[in-house]
């Protein structure tokens, strides 16, 4: 599902060189659920960020399902995105629509077909455990339950890989296992996970594979 | 791309409009304005030709003659005058004739000039045929008619007609001219309004990229509202037009057909309106496409 062959990415800022990523090598295959973990600036969100194509490698060759990264051009960008489902430690839900309107805005603009739009959007609402709050707002709503709704986005389109970058970076420990749960939840419906998180302790109990990063290098990979 | 998401990206165009606020209605005037100038210009424009058309047609030019010829070699000079060429057809105007339309024309005041010996010379009225009826065609063809040994004077050319024509080429350069800068205005106004449309819709924008949705959906609401912006001002501008054709036209009319000779004045032609039409559904449909989001 994903390869990386020694990866690098080196930020530019003016005339100084940051290096984010260096020399990094993993495969993940399908159906894997996997945890990045490392400290604050370990090259977790840009490496989550080379994946779904918002940034290229300076080095290196990366693969996500059929696409080479490396050479795809612009017009796939779009294609790529569509086979995954990404959210992040906001829920960036859009504050002028209702929870059910969030998720039935992304089936919307992808040509869902119109009968088909509302049972699909129930359905990620329930499968999240959000069916009871459809219709609230997003200001209404607390941070468990608006990174529900973003997941709810993320998983009704039927991605085959799930990318989350530090989902529970703003929820209490209680809360943030219960989202660990549930991408669990998701992942044991076949779609592959890649959790980058900080929070090593709440990582280490979900006994998934954990890559750990230190300073843009993949210091320890338990797969 | 299905008509559920047509339909879907043209109601996000509609709440774009409204969104974009009075930036947006900035936009729908000054495409009125712009169109109305070019609109009414045109117009202008179109009657004018119409007049140059009906006097090129209705040109003629007097050969007077030094003398009355007799009746059988009136068919012998007219010969020589078709064999000069560009000559559509040729009237003679015996004297007696001439002084019948001239008493005609005078009406009450006939008696008067029955007294008078008939000082009318007699002459032939040539129409030259449509190919010659340009300046210099024209004025060649009254060179050689004024050399002619029986001819006393050539009346007539192609001067104030022409002199038309060019009034009316130079109304529409300076309706063009007007009308381009205002075009101009328009198509930037209608790029802030989608700009800013972009901006109230960035975090729109930014989730429909990430989940995967093509550029081009992406950008075809901004399109069609910037297209909405051009049509809504066009059709304004045509609304302006008619009413201001139908409030002008009782006291223009009489002026123009006096002083043009046009019997009635007419507005623009089905083309003309597509054409206005089309114009700002494209000036909109660049404004927005000029747009620039953060991507
Ligand atoms: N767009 C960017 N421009 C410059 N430097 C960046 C950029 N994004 C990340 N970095 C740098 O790259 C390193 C890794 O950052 P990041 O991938 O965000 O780490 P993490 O998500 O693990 O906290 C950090 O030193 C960060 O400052
Ligand atoms: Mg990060």
């Amino acid at each position: 599902m994903i390869a990386l062959h020694r990866v690098s990415k080196v930020f530019r800022v003016g005339p100084v060189k940051v290096p984010a990523l260096s020399d990094v090598s993993f495969k993940i295959g399908k159906g894997e659920f996997a945890v990045l973990c490392g400290p604050s600036g370990a090259g977790k969100t840009t490496l989550l960020r080379l994946l779904y194509r918002d940034e290229l490698p300076t080095e290196g060759r990366i693969d996500v399902a059929d696409y080479n990264l490396t050479s795809l051009p612009r017009s796939e960008v779009p294609a790529l995105r569509r086979a995954m489902g990404i959210v992040f430690q906001d829920a960036k839900l859009l504050p002028g629509r209702t929870v059910y309107e969030n998720i039935a805005f992304v089936l919307r603009v992808l040509g869902t077909p119109r009968p088909e739009i509302t049972p699909r959007a129930f359905g990620a609402l329930k499968a999240v455990g959000l069916s009871a709050r459809a219709q609230a707002y997003p200001a209404q709503l607390s941070q468990g339950e608006a990174q529900r709704a973003a997941l709810a986005r993320a998983i009704v389109k039927e991605p085959m890989l799930l990318l989350a970058d530090e989902p529970t970076g703003n929820l209490d420990e209680g809360i943030a296992s219960e989202i660990f749960d549930l991408l669990k939840d998701i992942w044991s419906r076949g779609t592959t996970v890649l959790l980058a998180t900080h929070q090593a302790a709440l990582a280490e109990r979900l006994n998934r594979r954990t890559l750990v990063f230190q300073g843009g290098r993949l210091v320890k990979d338990d797969g | 791309m299905t008509a559920s998401v047509l339909g879907f990206l043209a109601g996000e165009a509609l709440r774009d409009l409204v969104r974009a606020g009075w930036i947006a209605i900035s936009s729908v005037l000054l495409t009125t304005l712009s169109l109305l100038t070019i609109g009414g210009f045109w117009v202008f424009s179109t009657n004018l030709g119409d007049a140059v058309a009906r006097w090129r047609e209705q040109l003629r030019v007097i050969v007077y003659l030094k003398e009355e010829p007799a009746p059988a070699a009136v068919g012998a000079l007219m010969d020589r005058i078709r064999s000069e060429g560009g000559v559509a057809r040729i009237e003679f105007v015996s004297k007696a004739e001439a002084l019948r339309r001239l008493k005609r024309e005078l009406g009450a005041q006939a008696a008067v000039a029955g007294m008078l010996p008939n000082p009318l010379p007699a002459s032939l009225e040539v129409t030259p045929r449509a190919s010659a009826s340009t300046p210099d065609a024209t004025g060649a063809l009254i060179q050689r008619l004024a050399s002619m040994p029986e001819v006393s004077e050539v009346q007539g050319g192609t001067e104030w007609v022409e002199r038309l024509a060019q009034f009316q080429r130079l109304l529409q350069l300076i309706g063009l001219g007007i009308g381009g800068v205002l075009v101009l205005a328009a198509v930037l106004t209608v790029t802030t309004a989608t700009t800013l449309v972009l901006y109230a819709r960035r975090d729109e924008l930014d989730i429909m990229r990430l989940v995967g949705v093509p550029e081009a959906v992406i950008r075809l609401p901004l399109l069609l509202q910037g297209i909405g912006q051009g049509l809504l001002g066009a059709i304004l501008a045509l609304l302006g037009l008619i009413v201001g054709y139908r409030l002008a036209r009782p006291g223009v009319e009489p002026l123009v057909s006096l002083t043009l000779g046009l019997p009635h004045m007419t507005f623009l032609s089905g083309t003309a309106i597509v054409t206005l039409l089309g114009s700002g559904a494209l000036l909109g449909a660049v404004g927005g496409w000029l747009a620039k989001g953060r991507s």
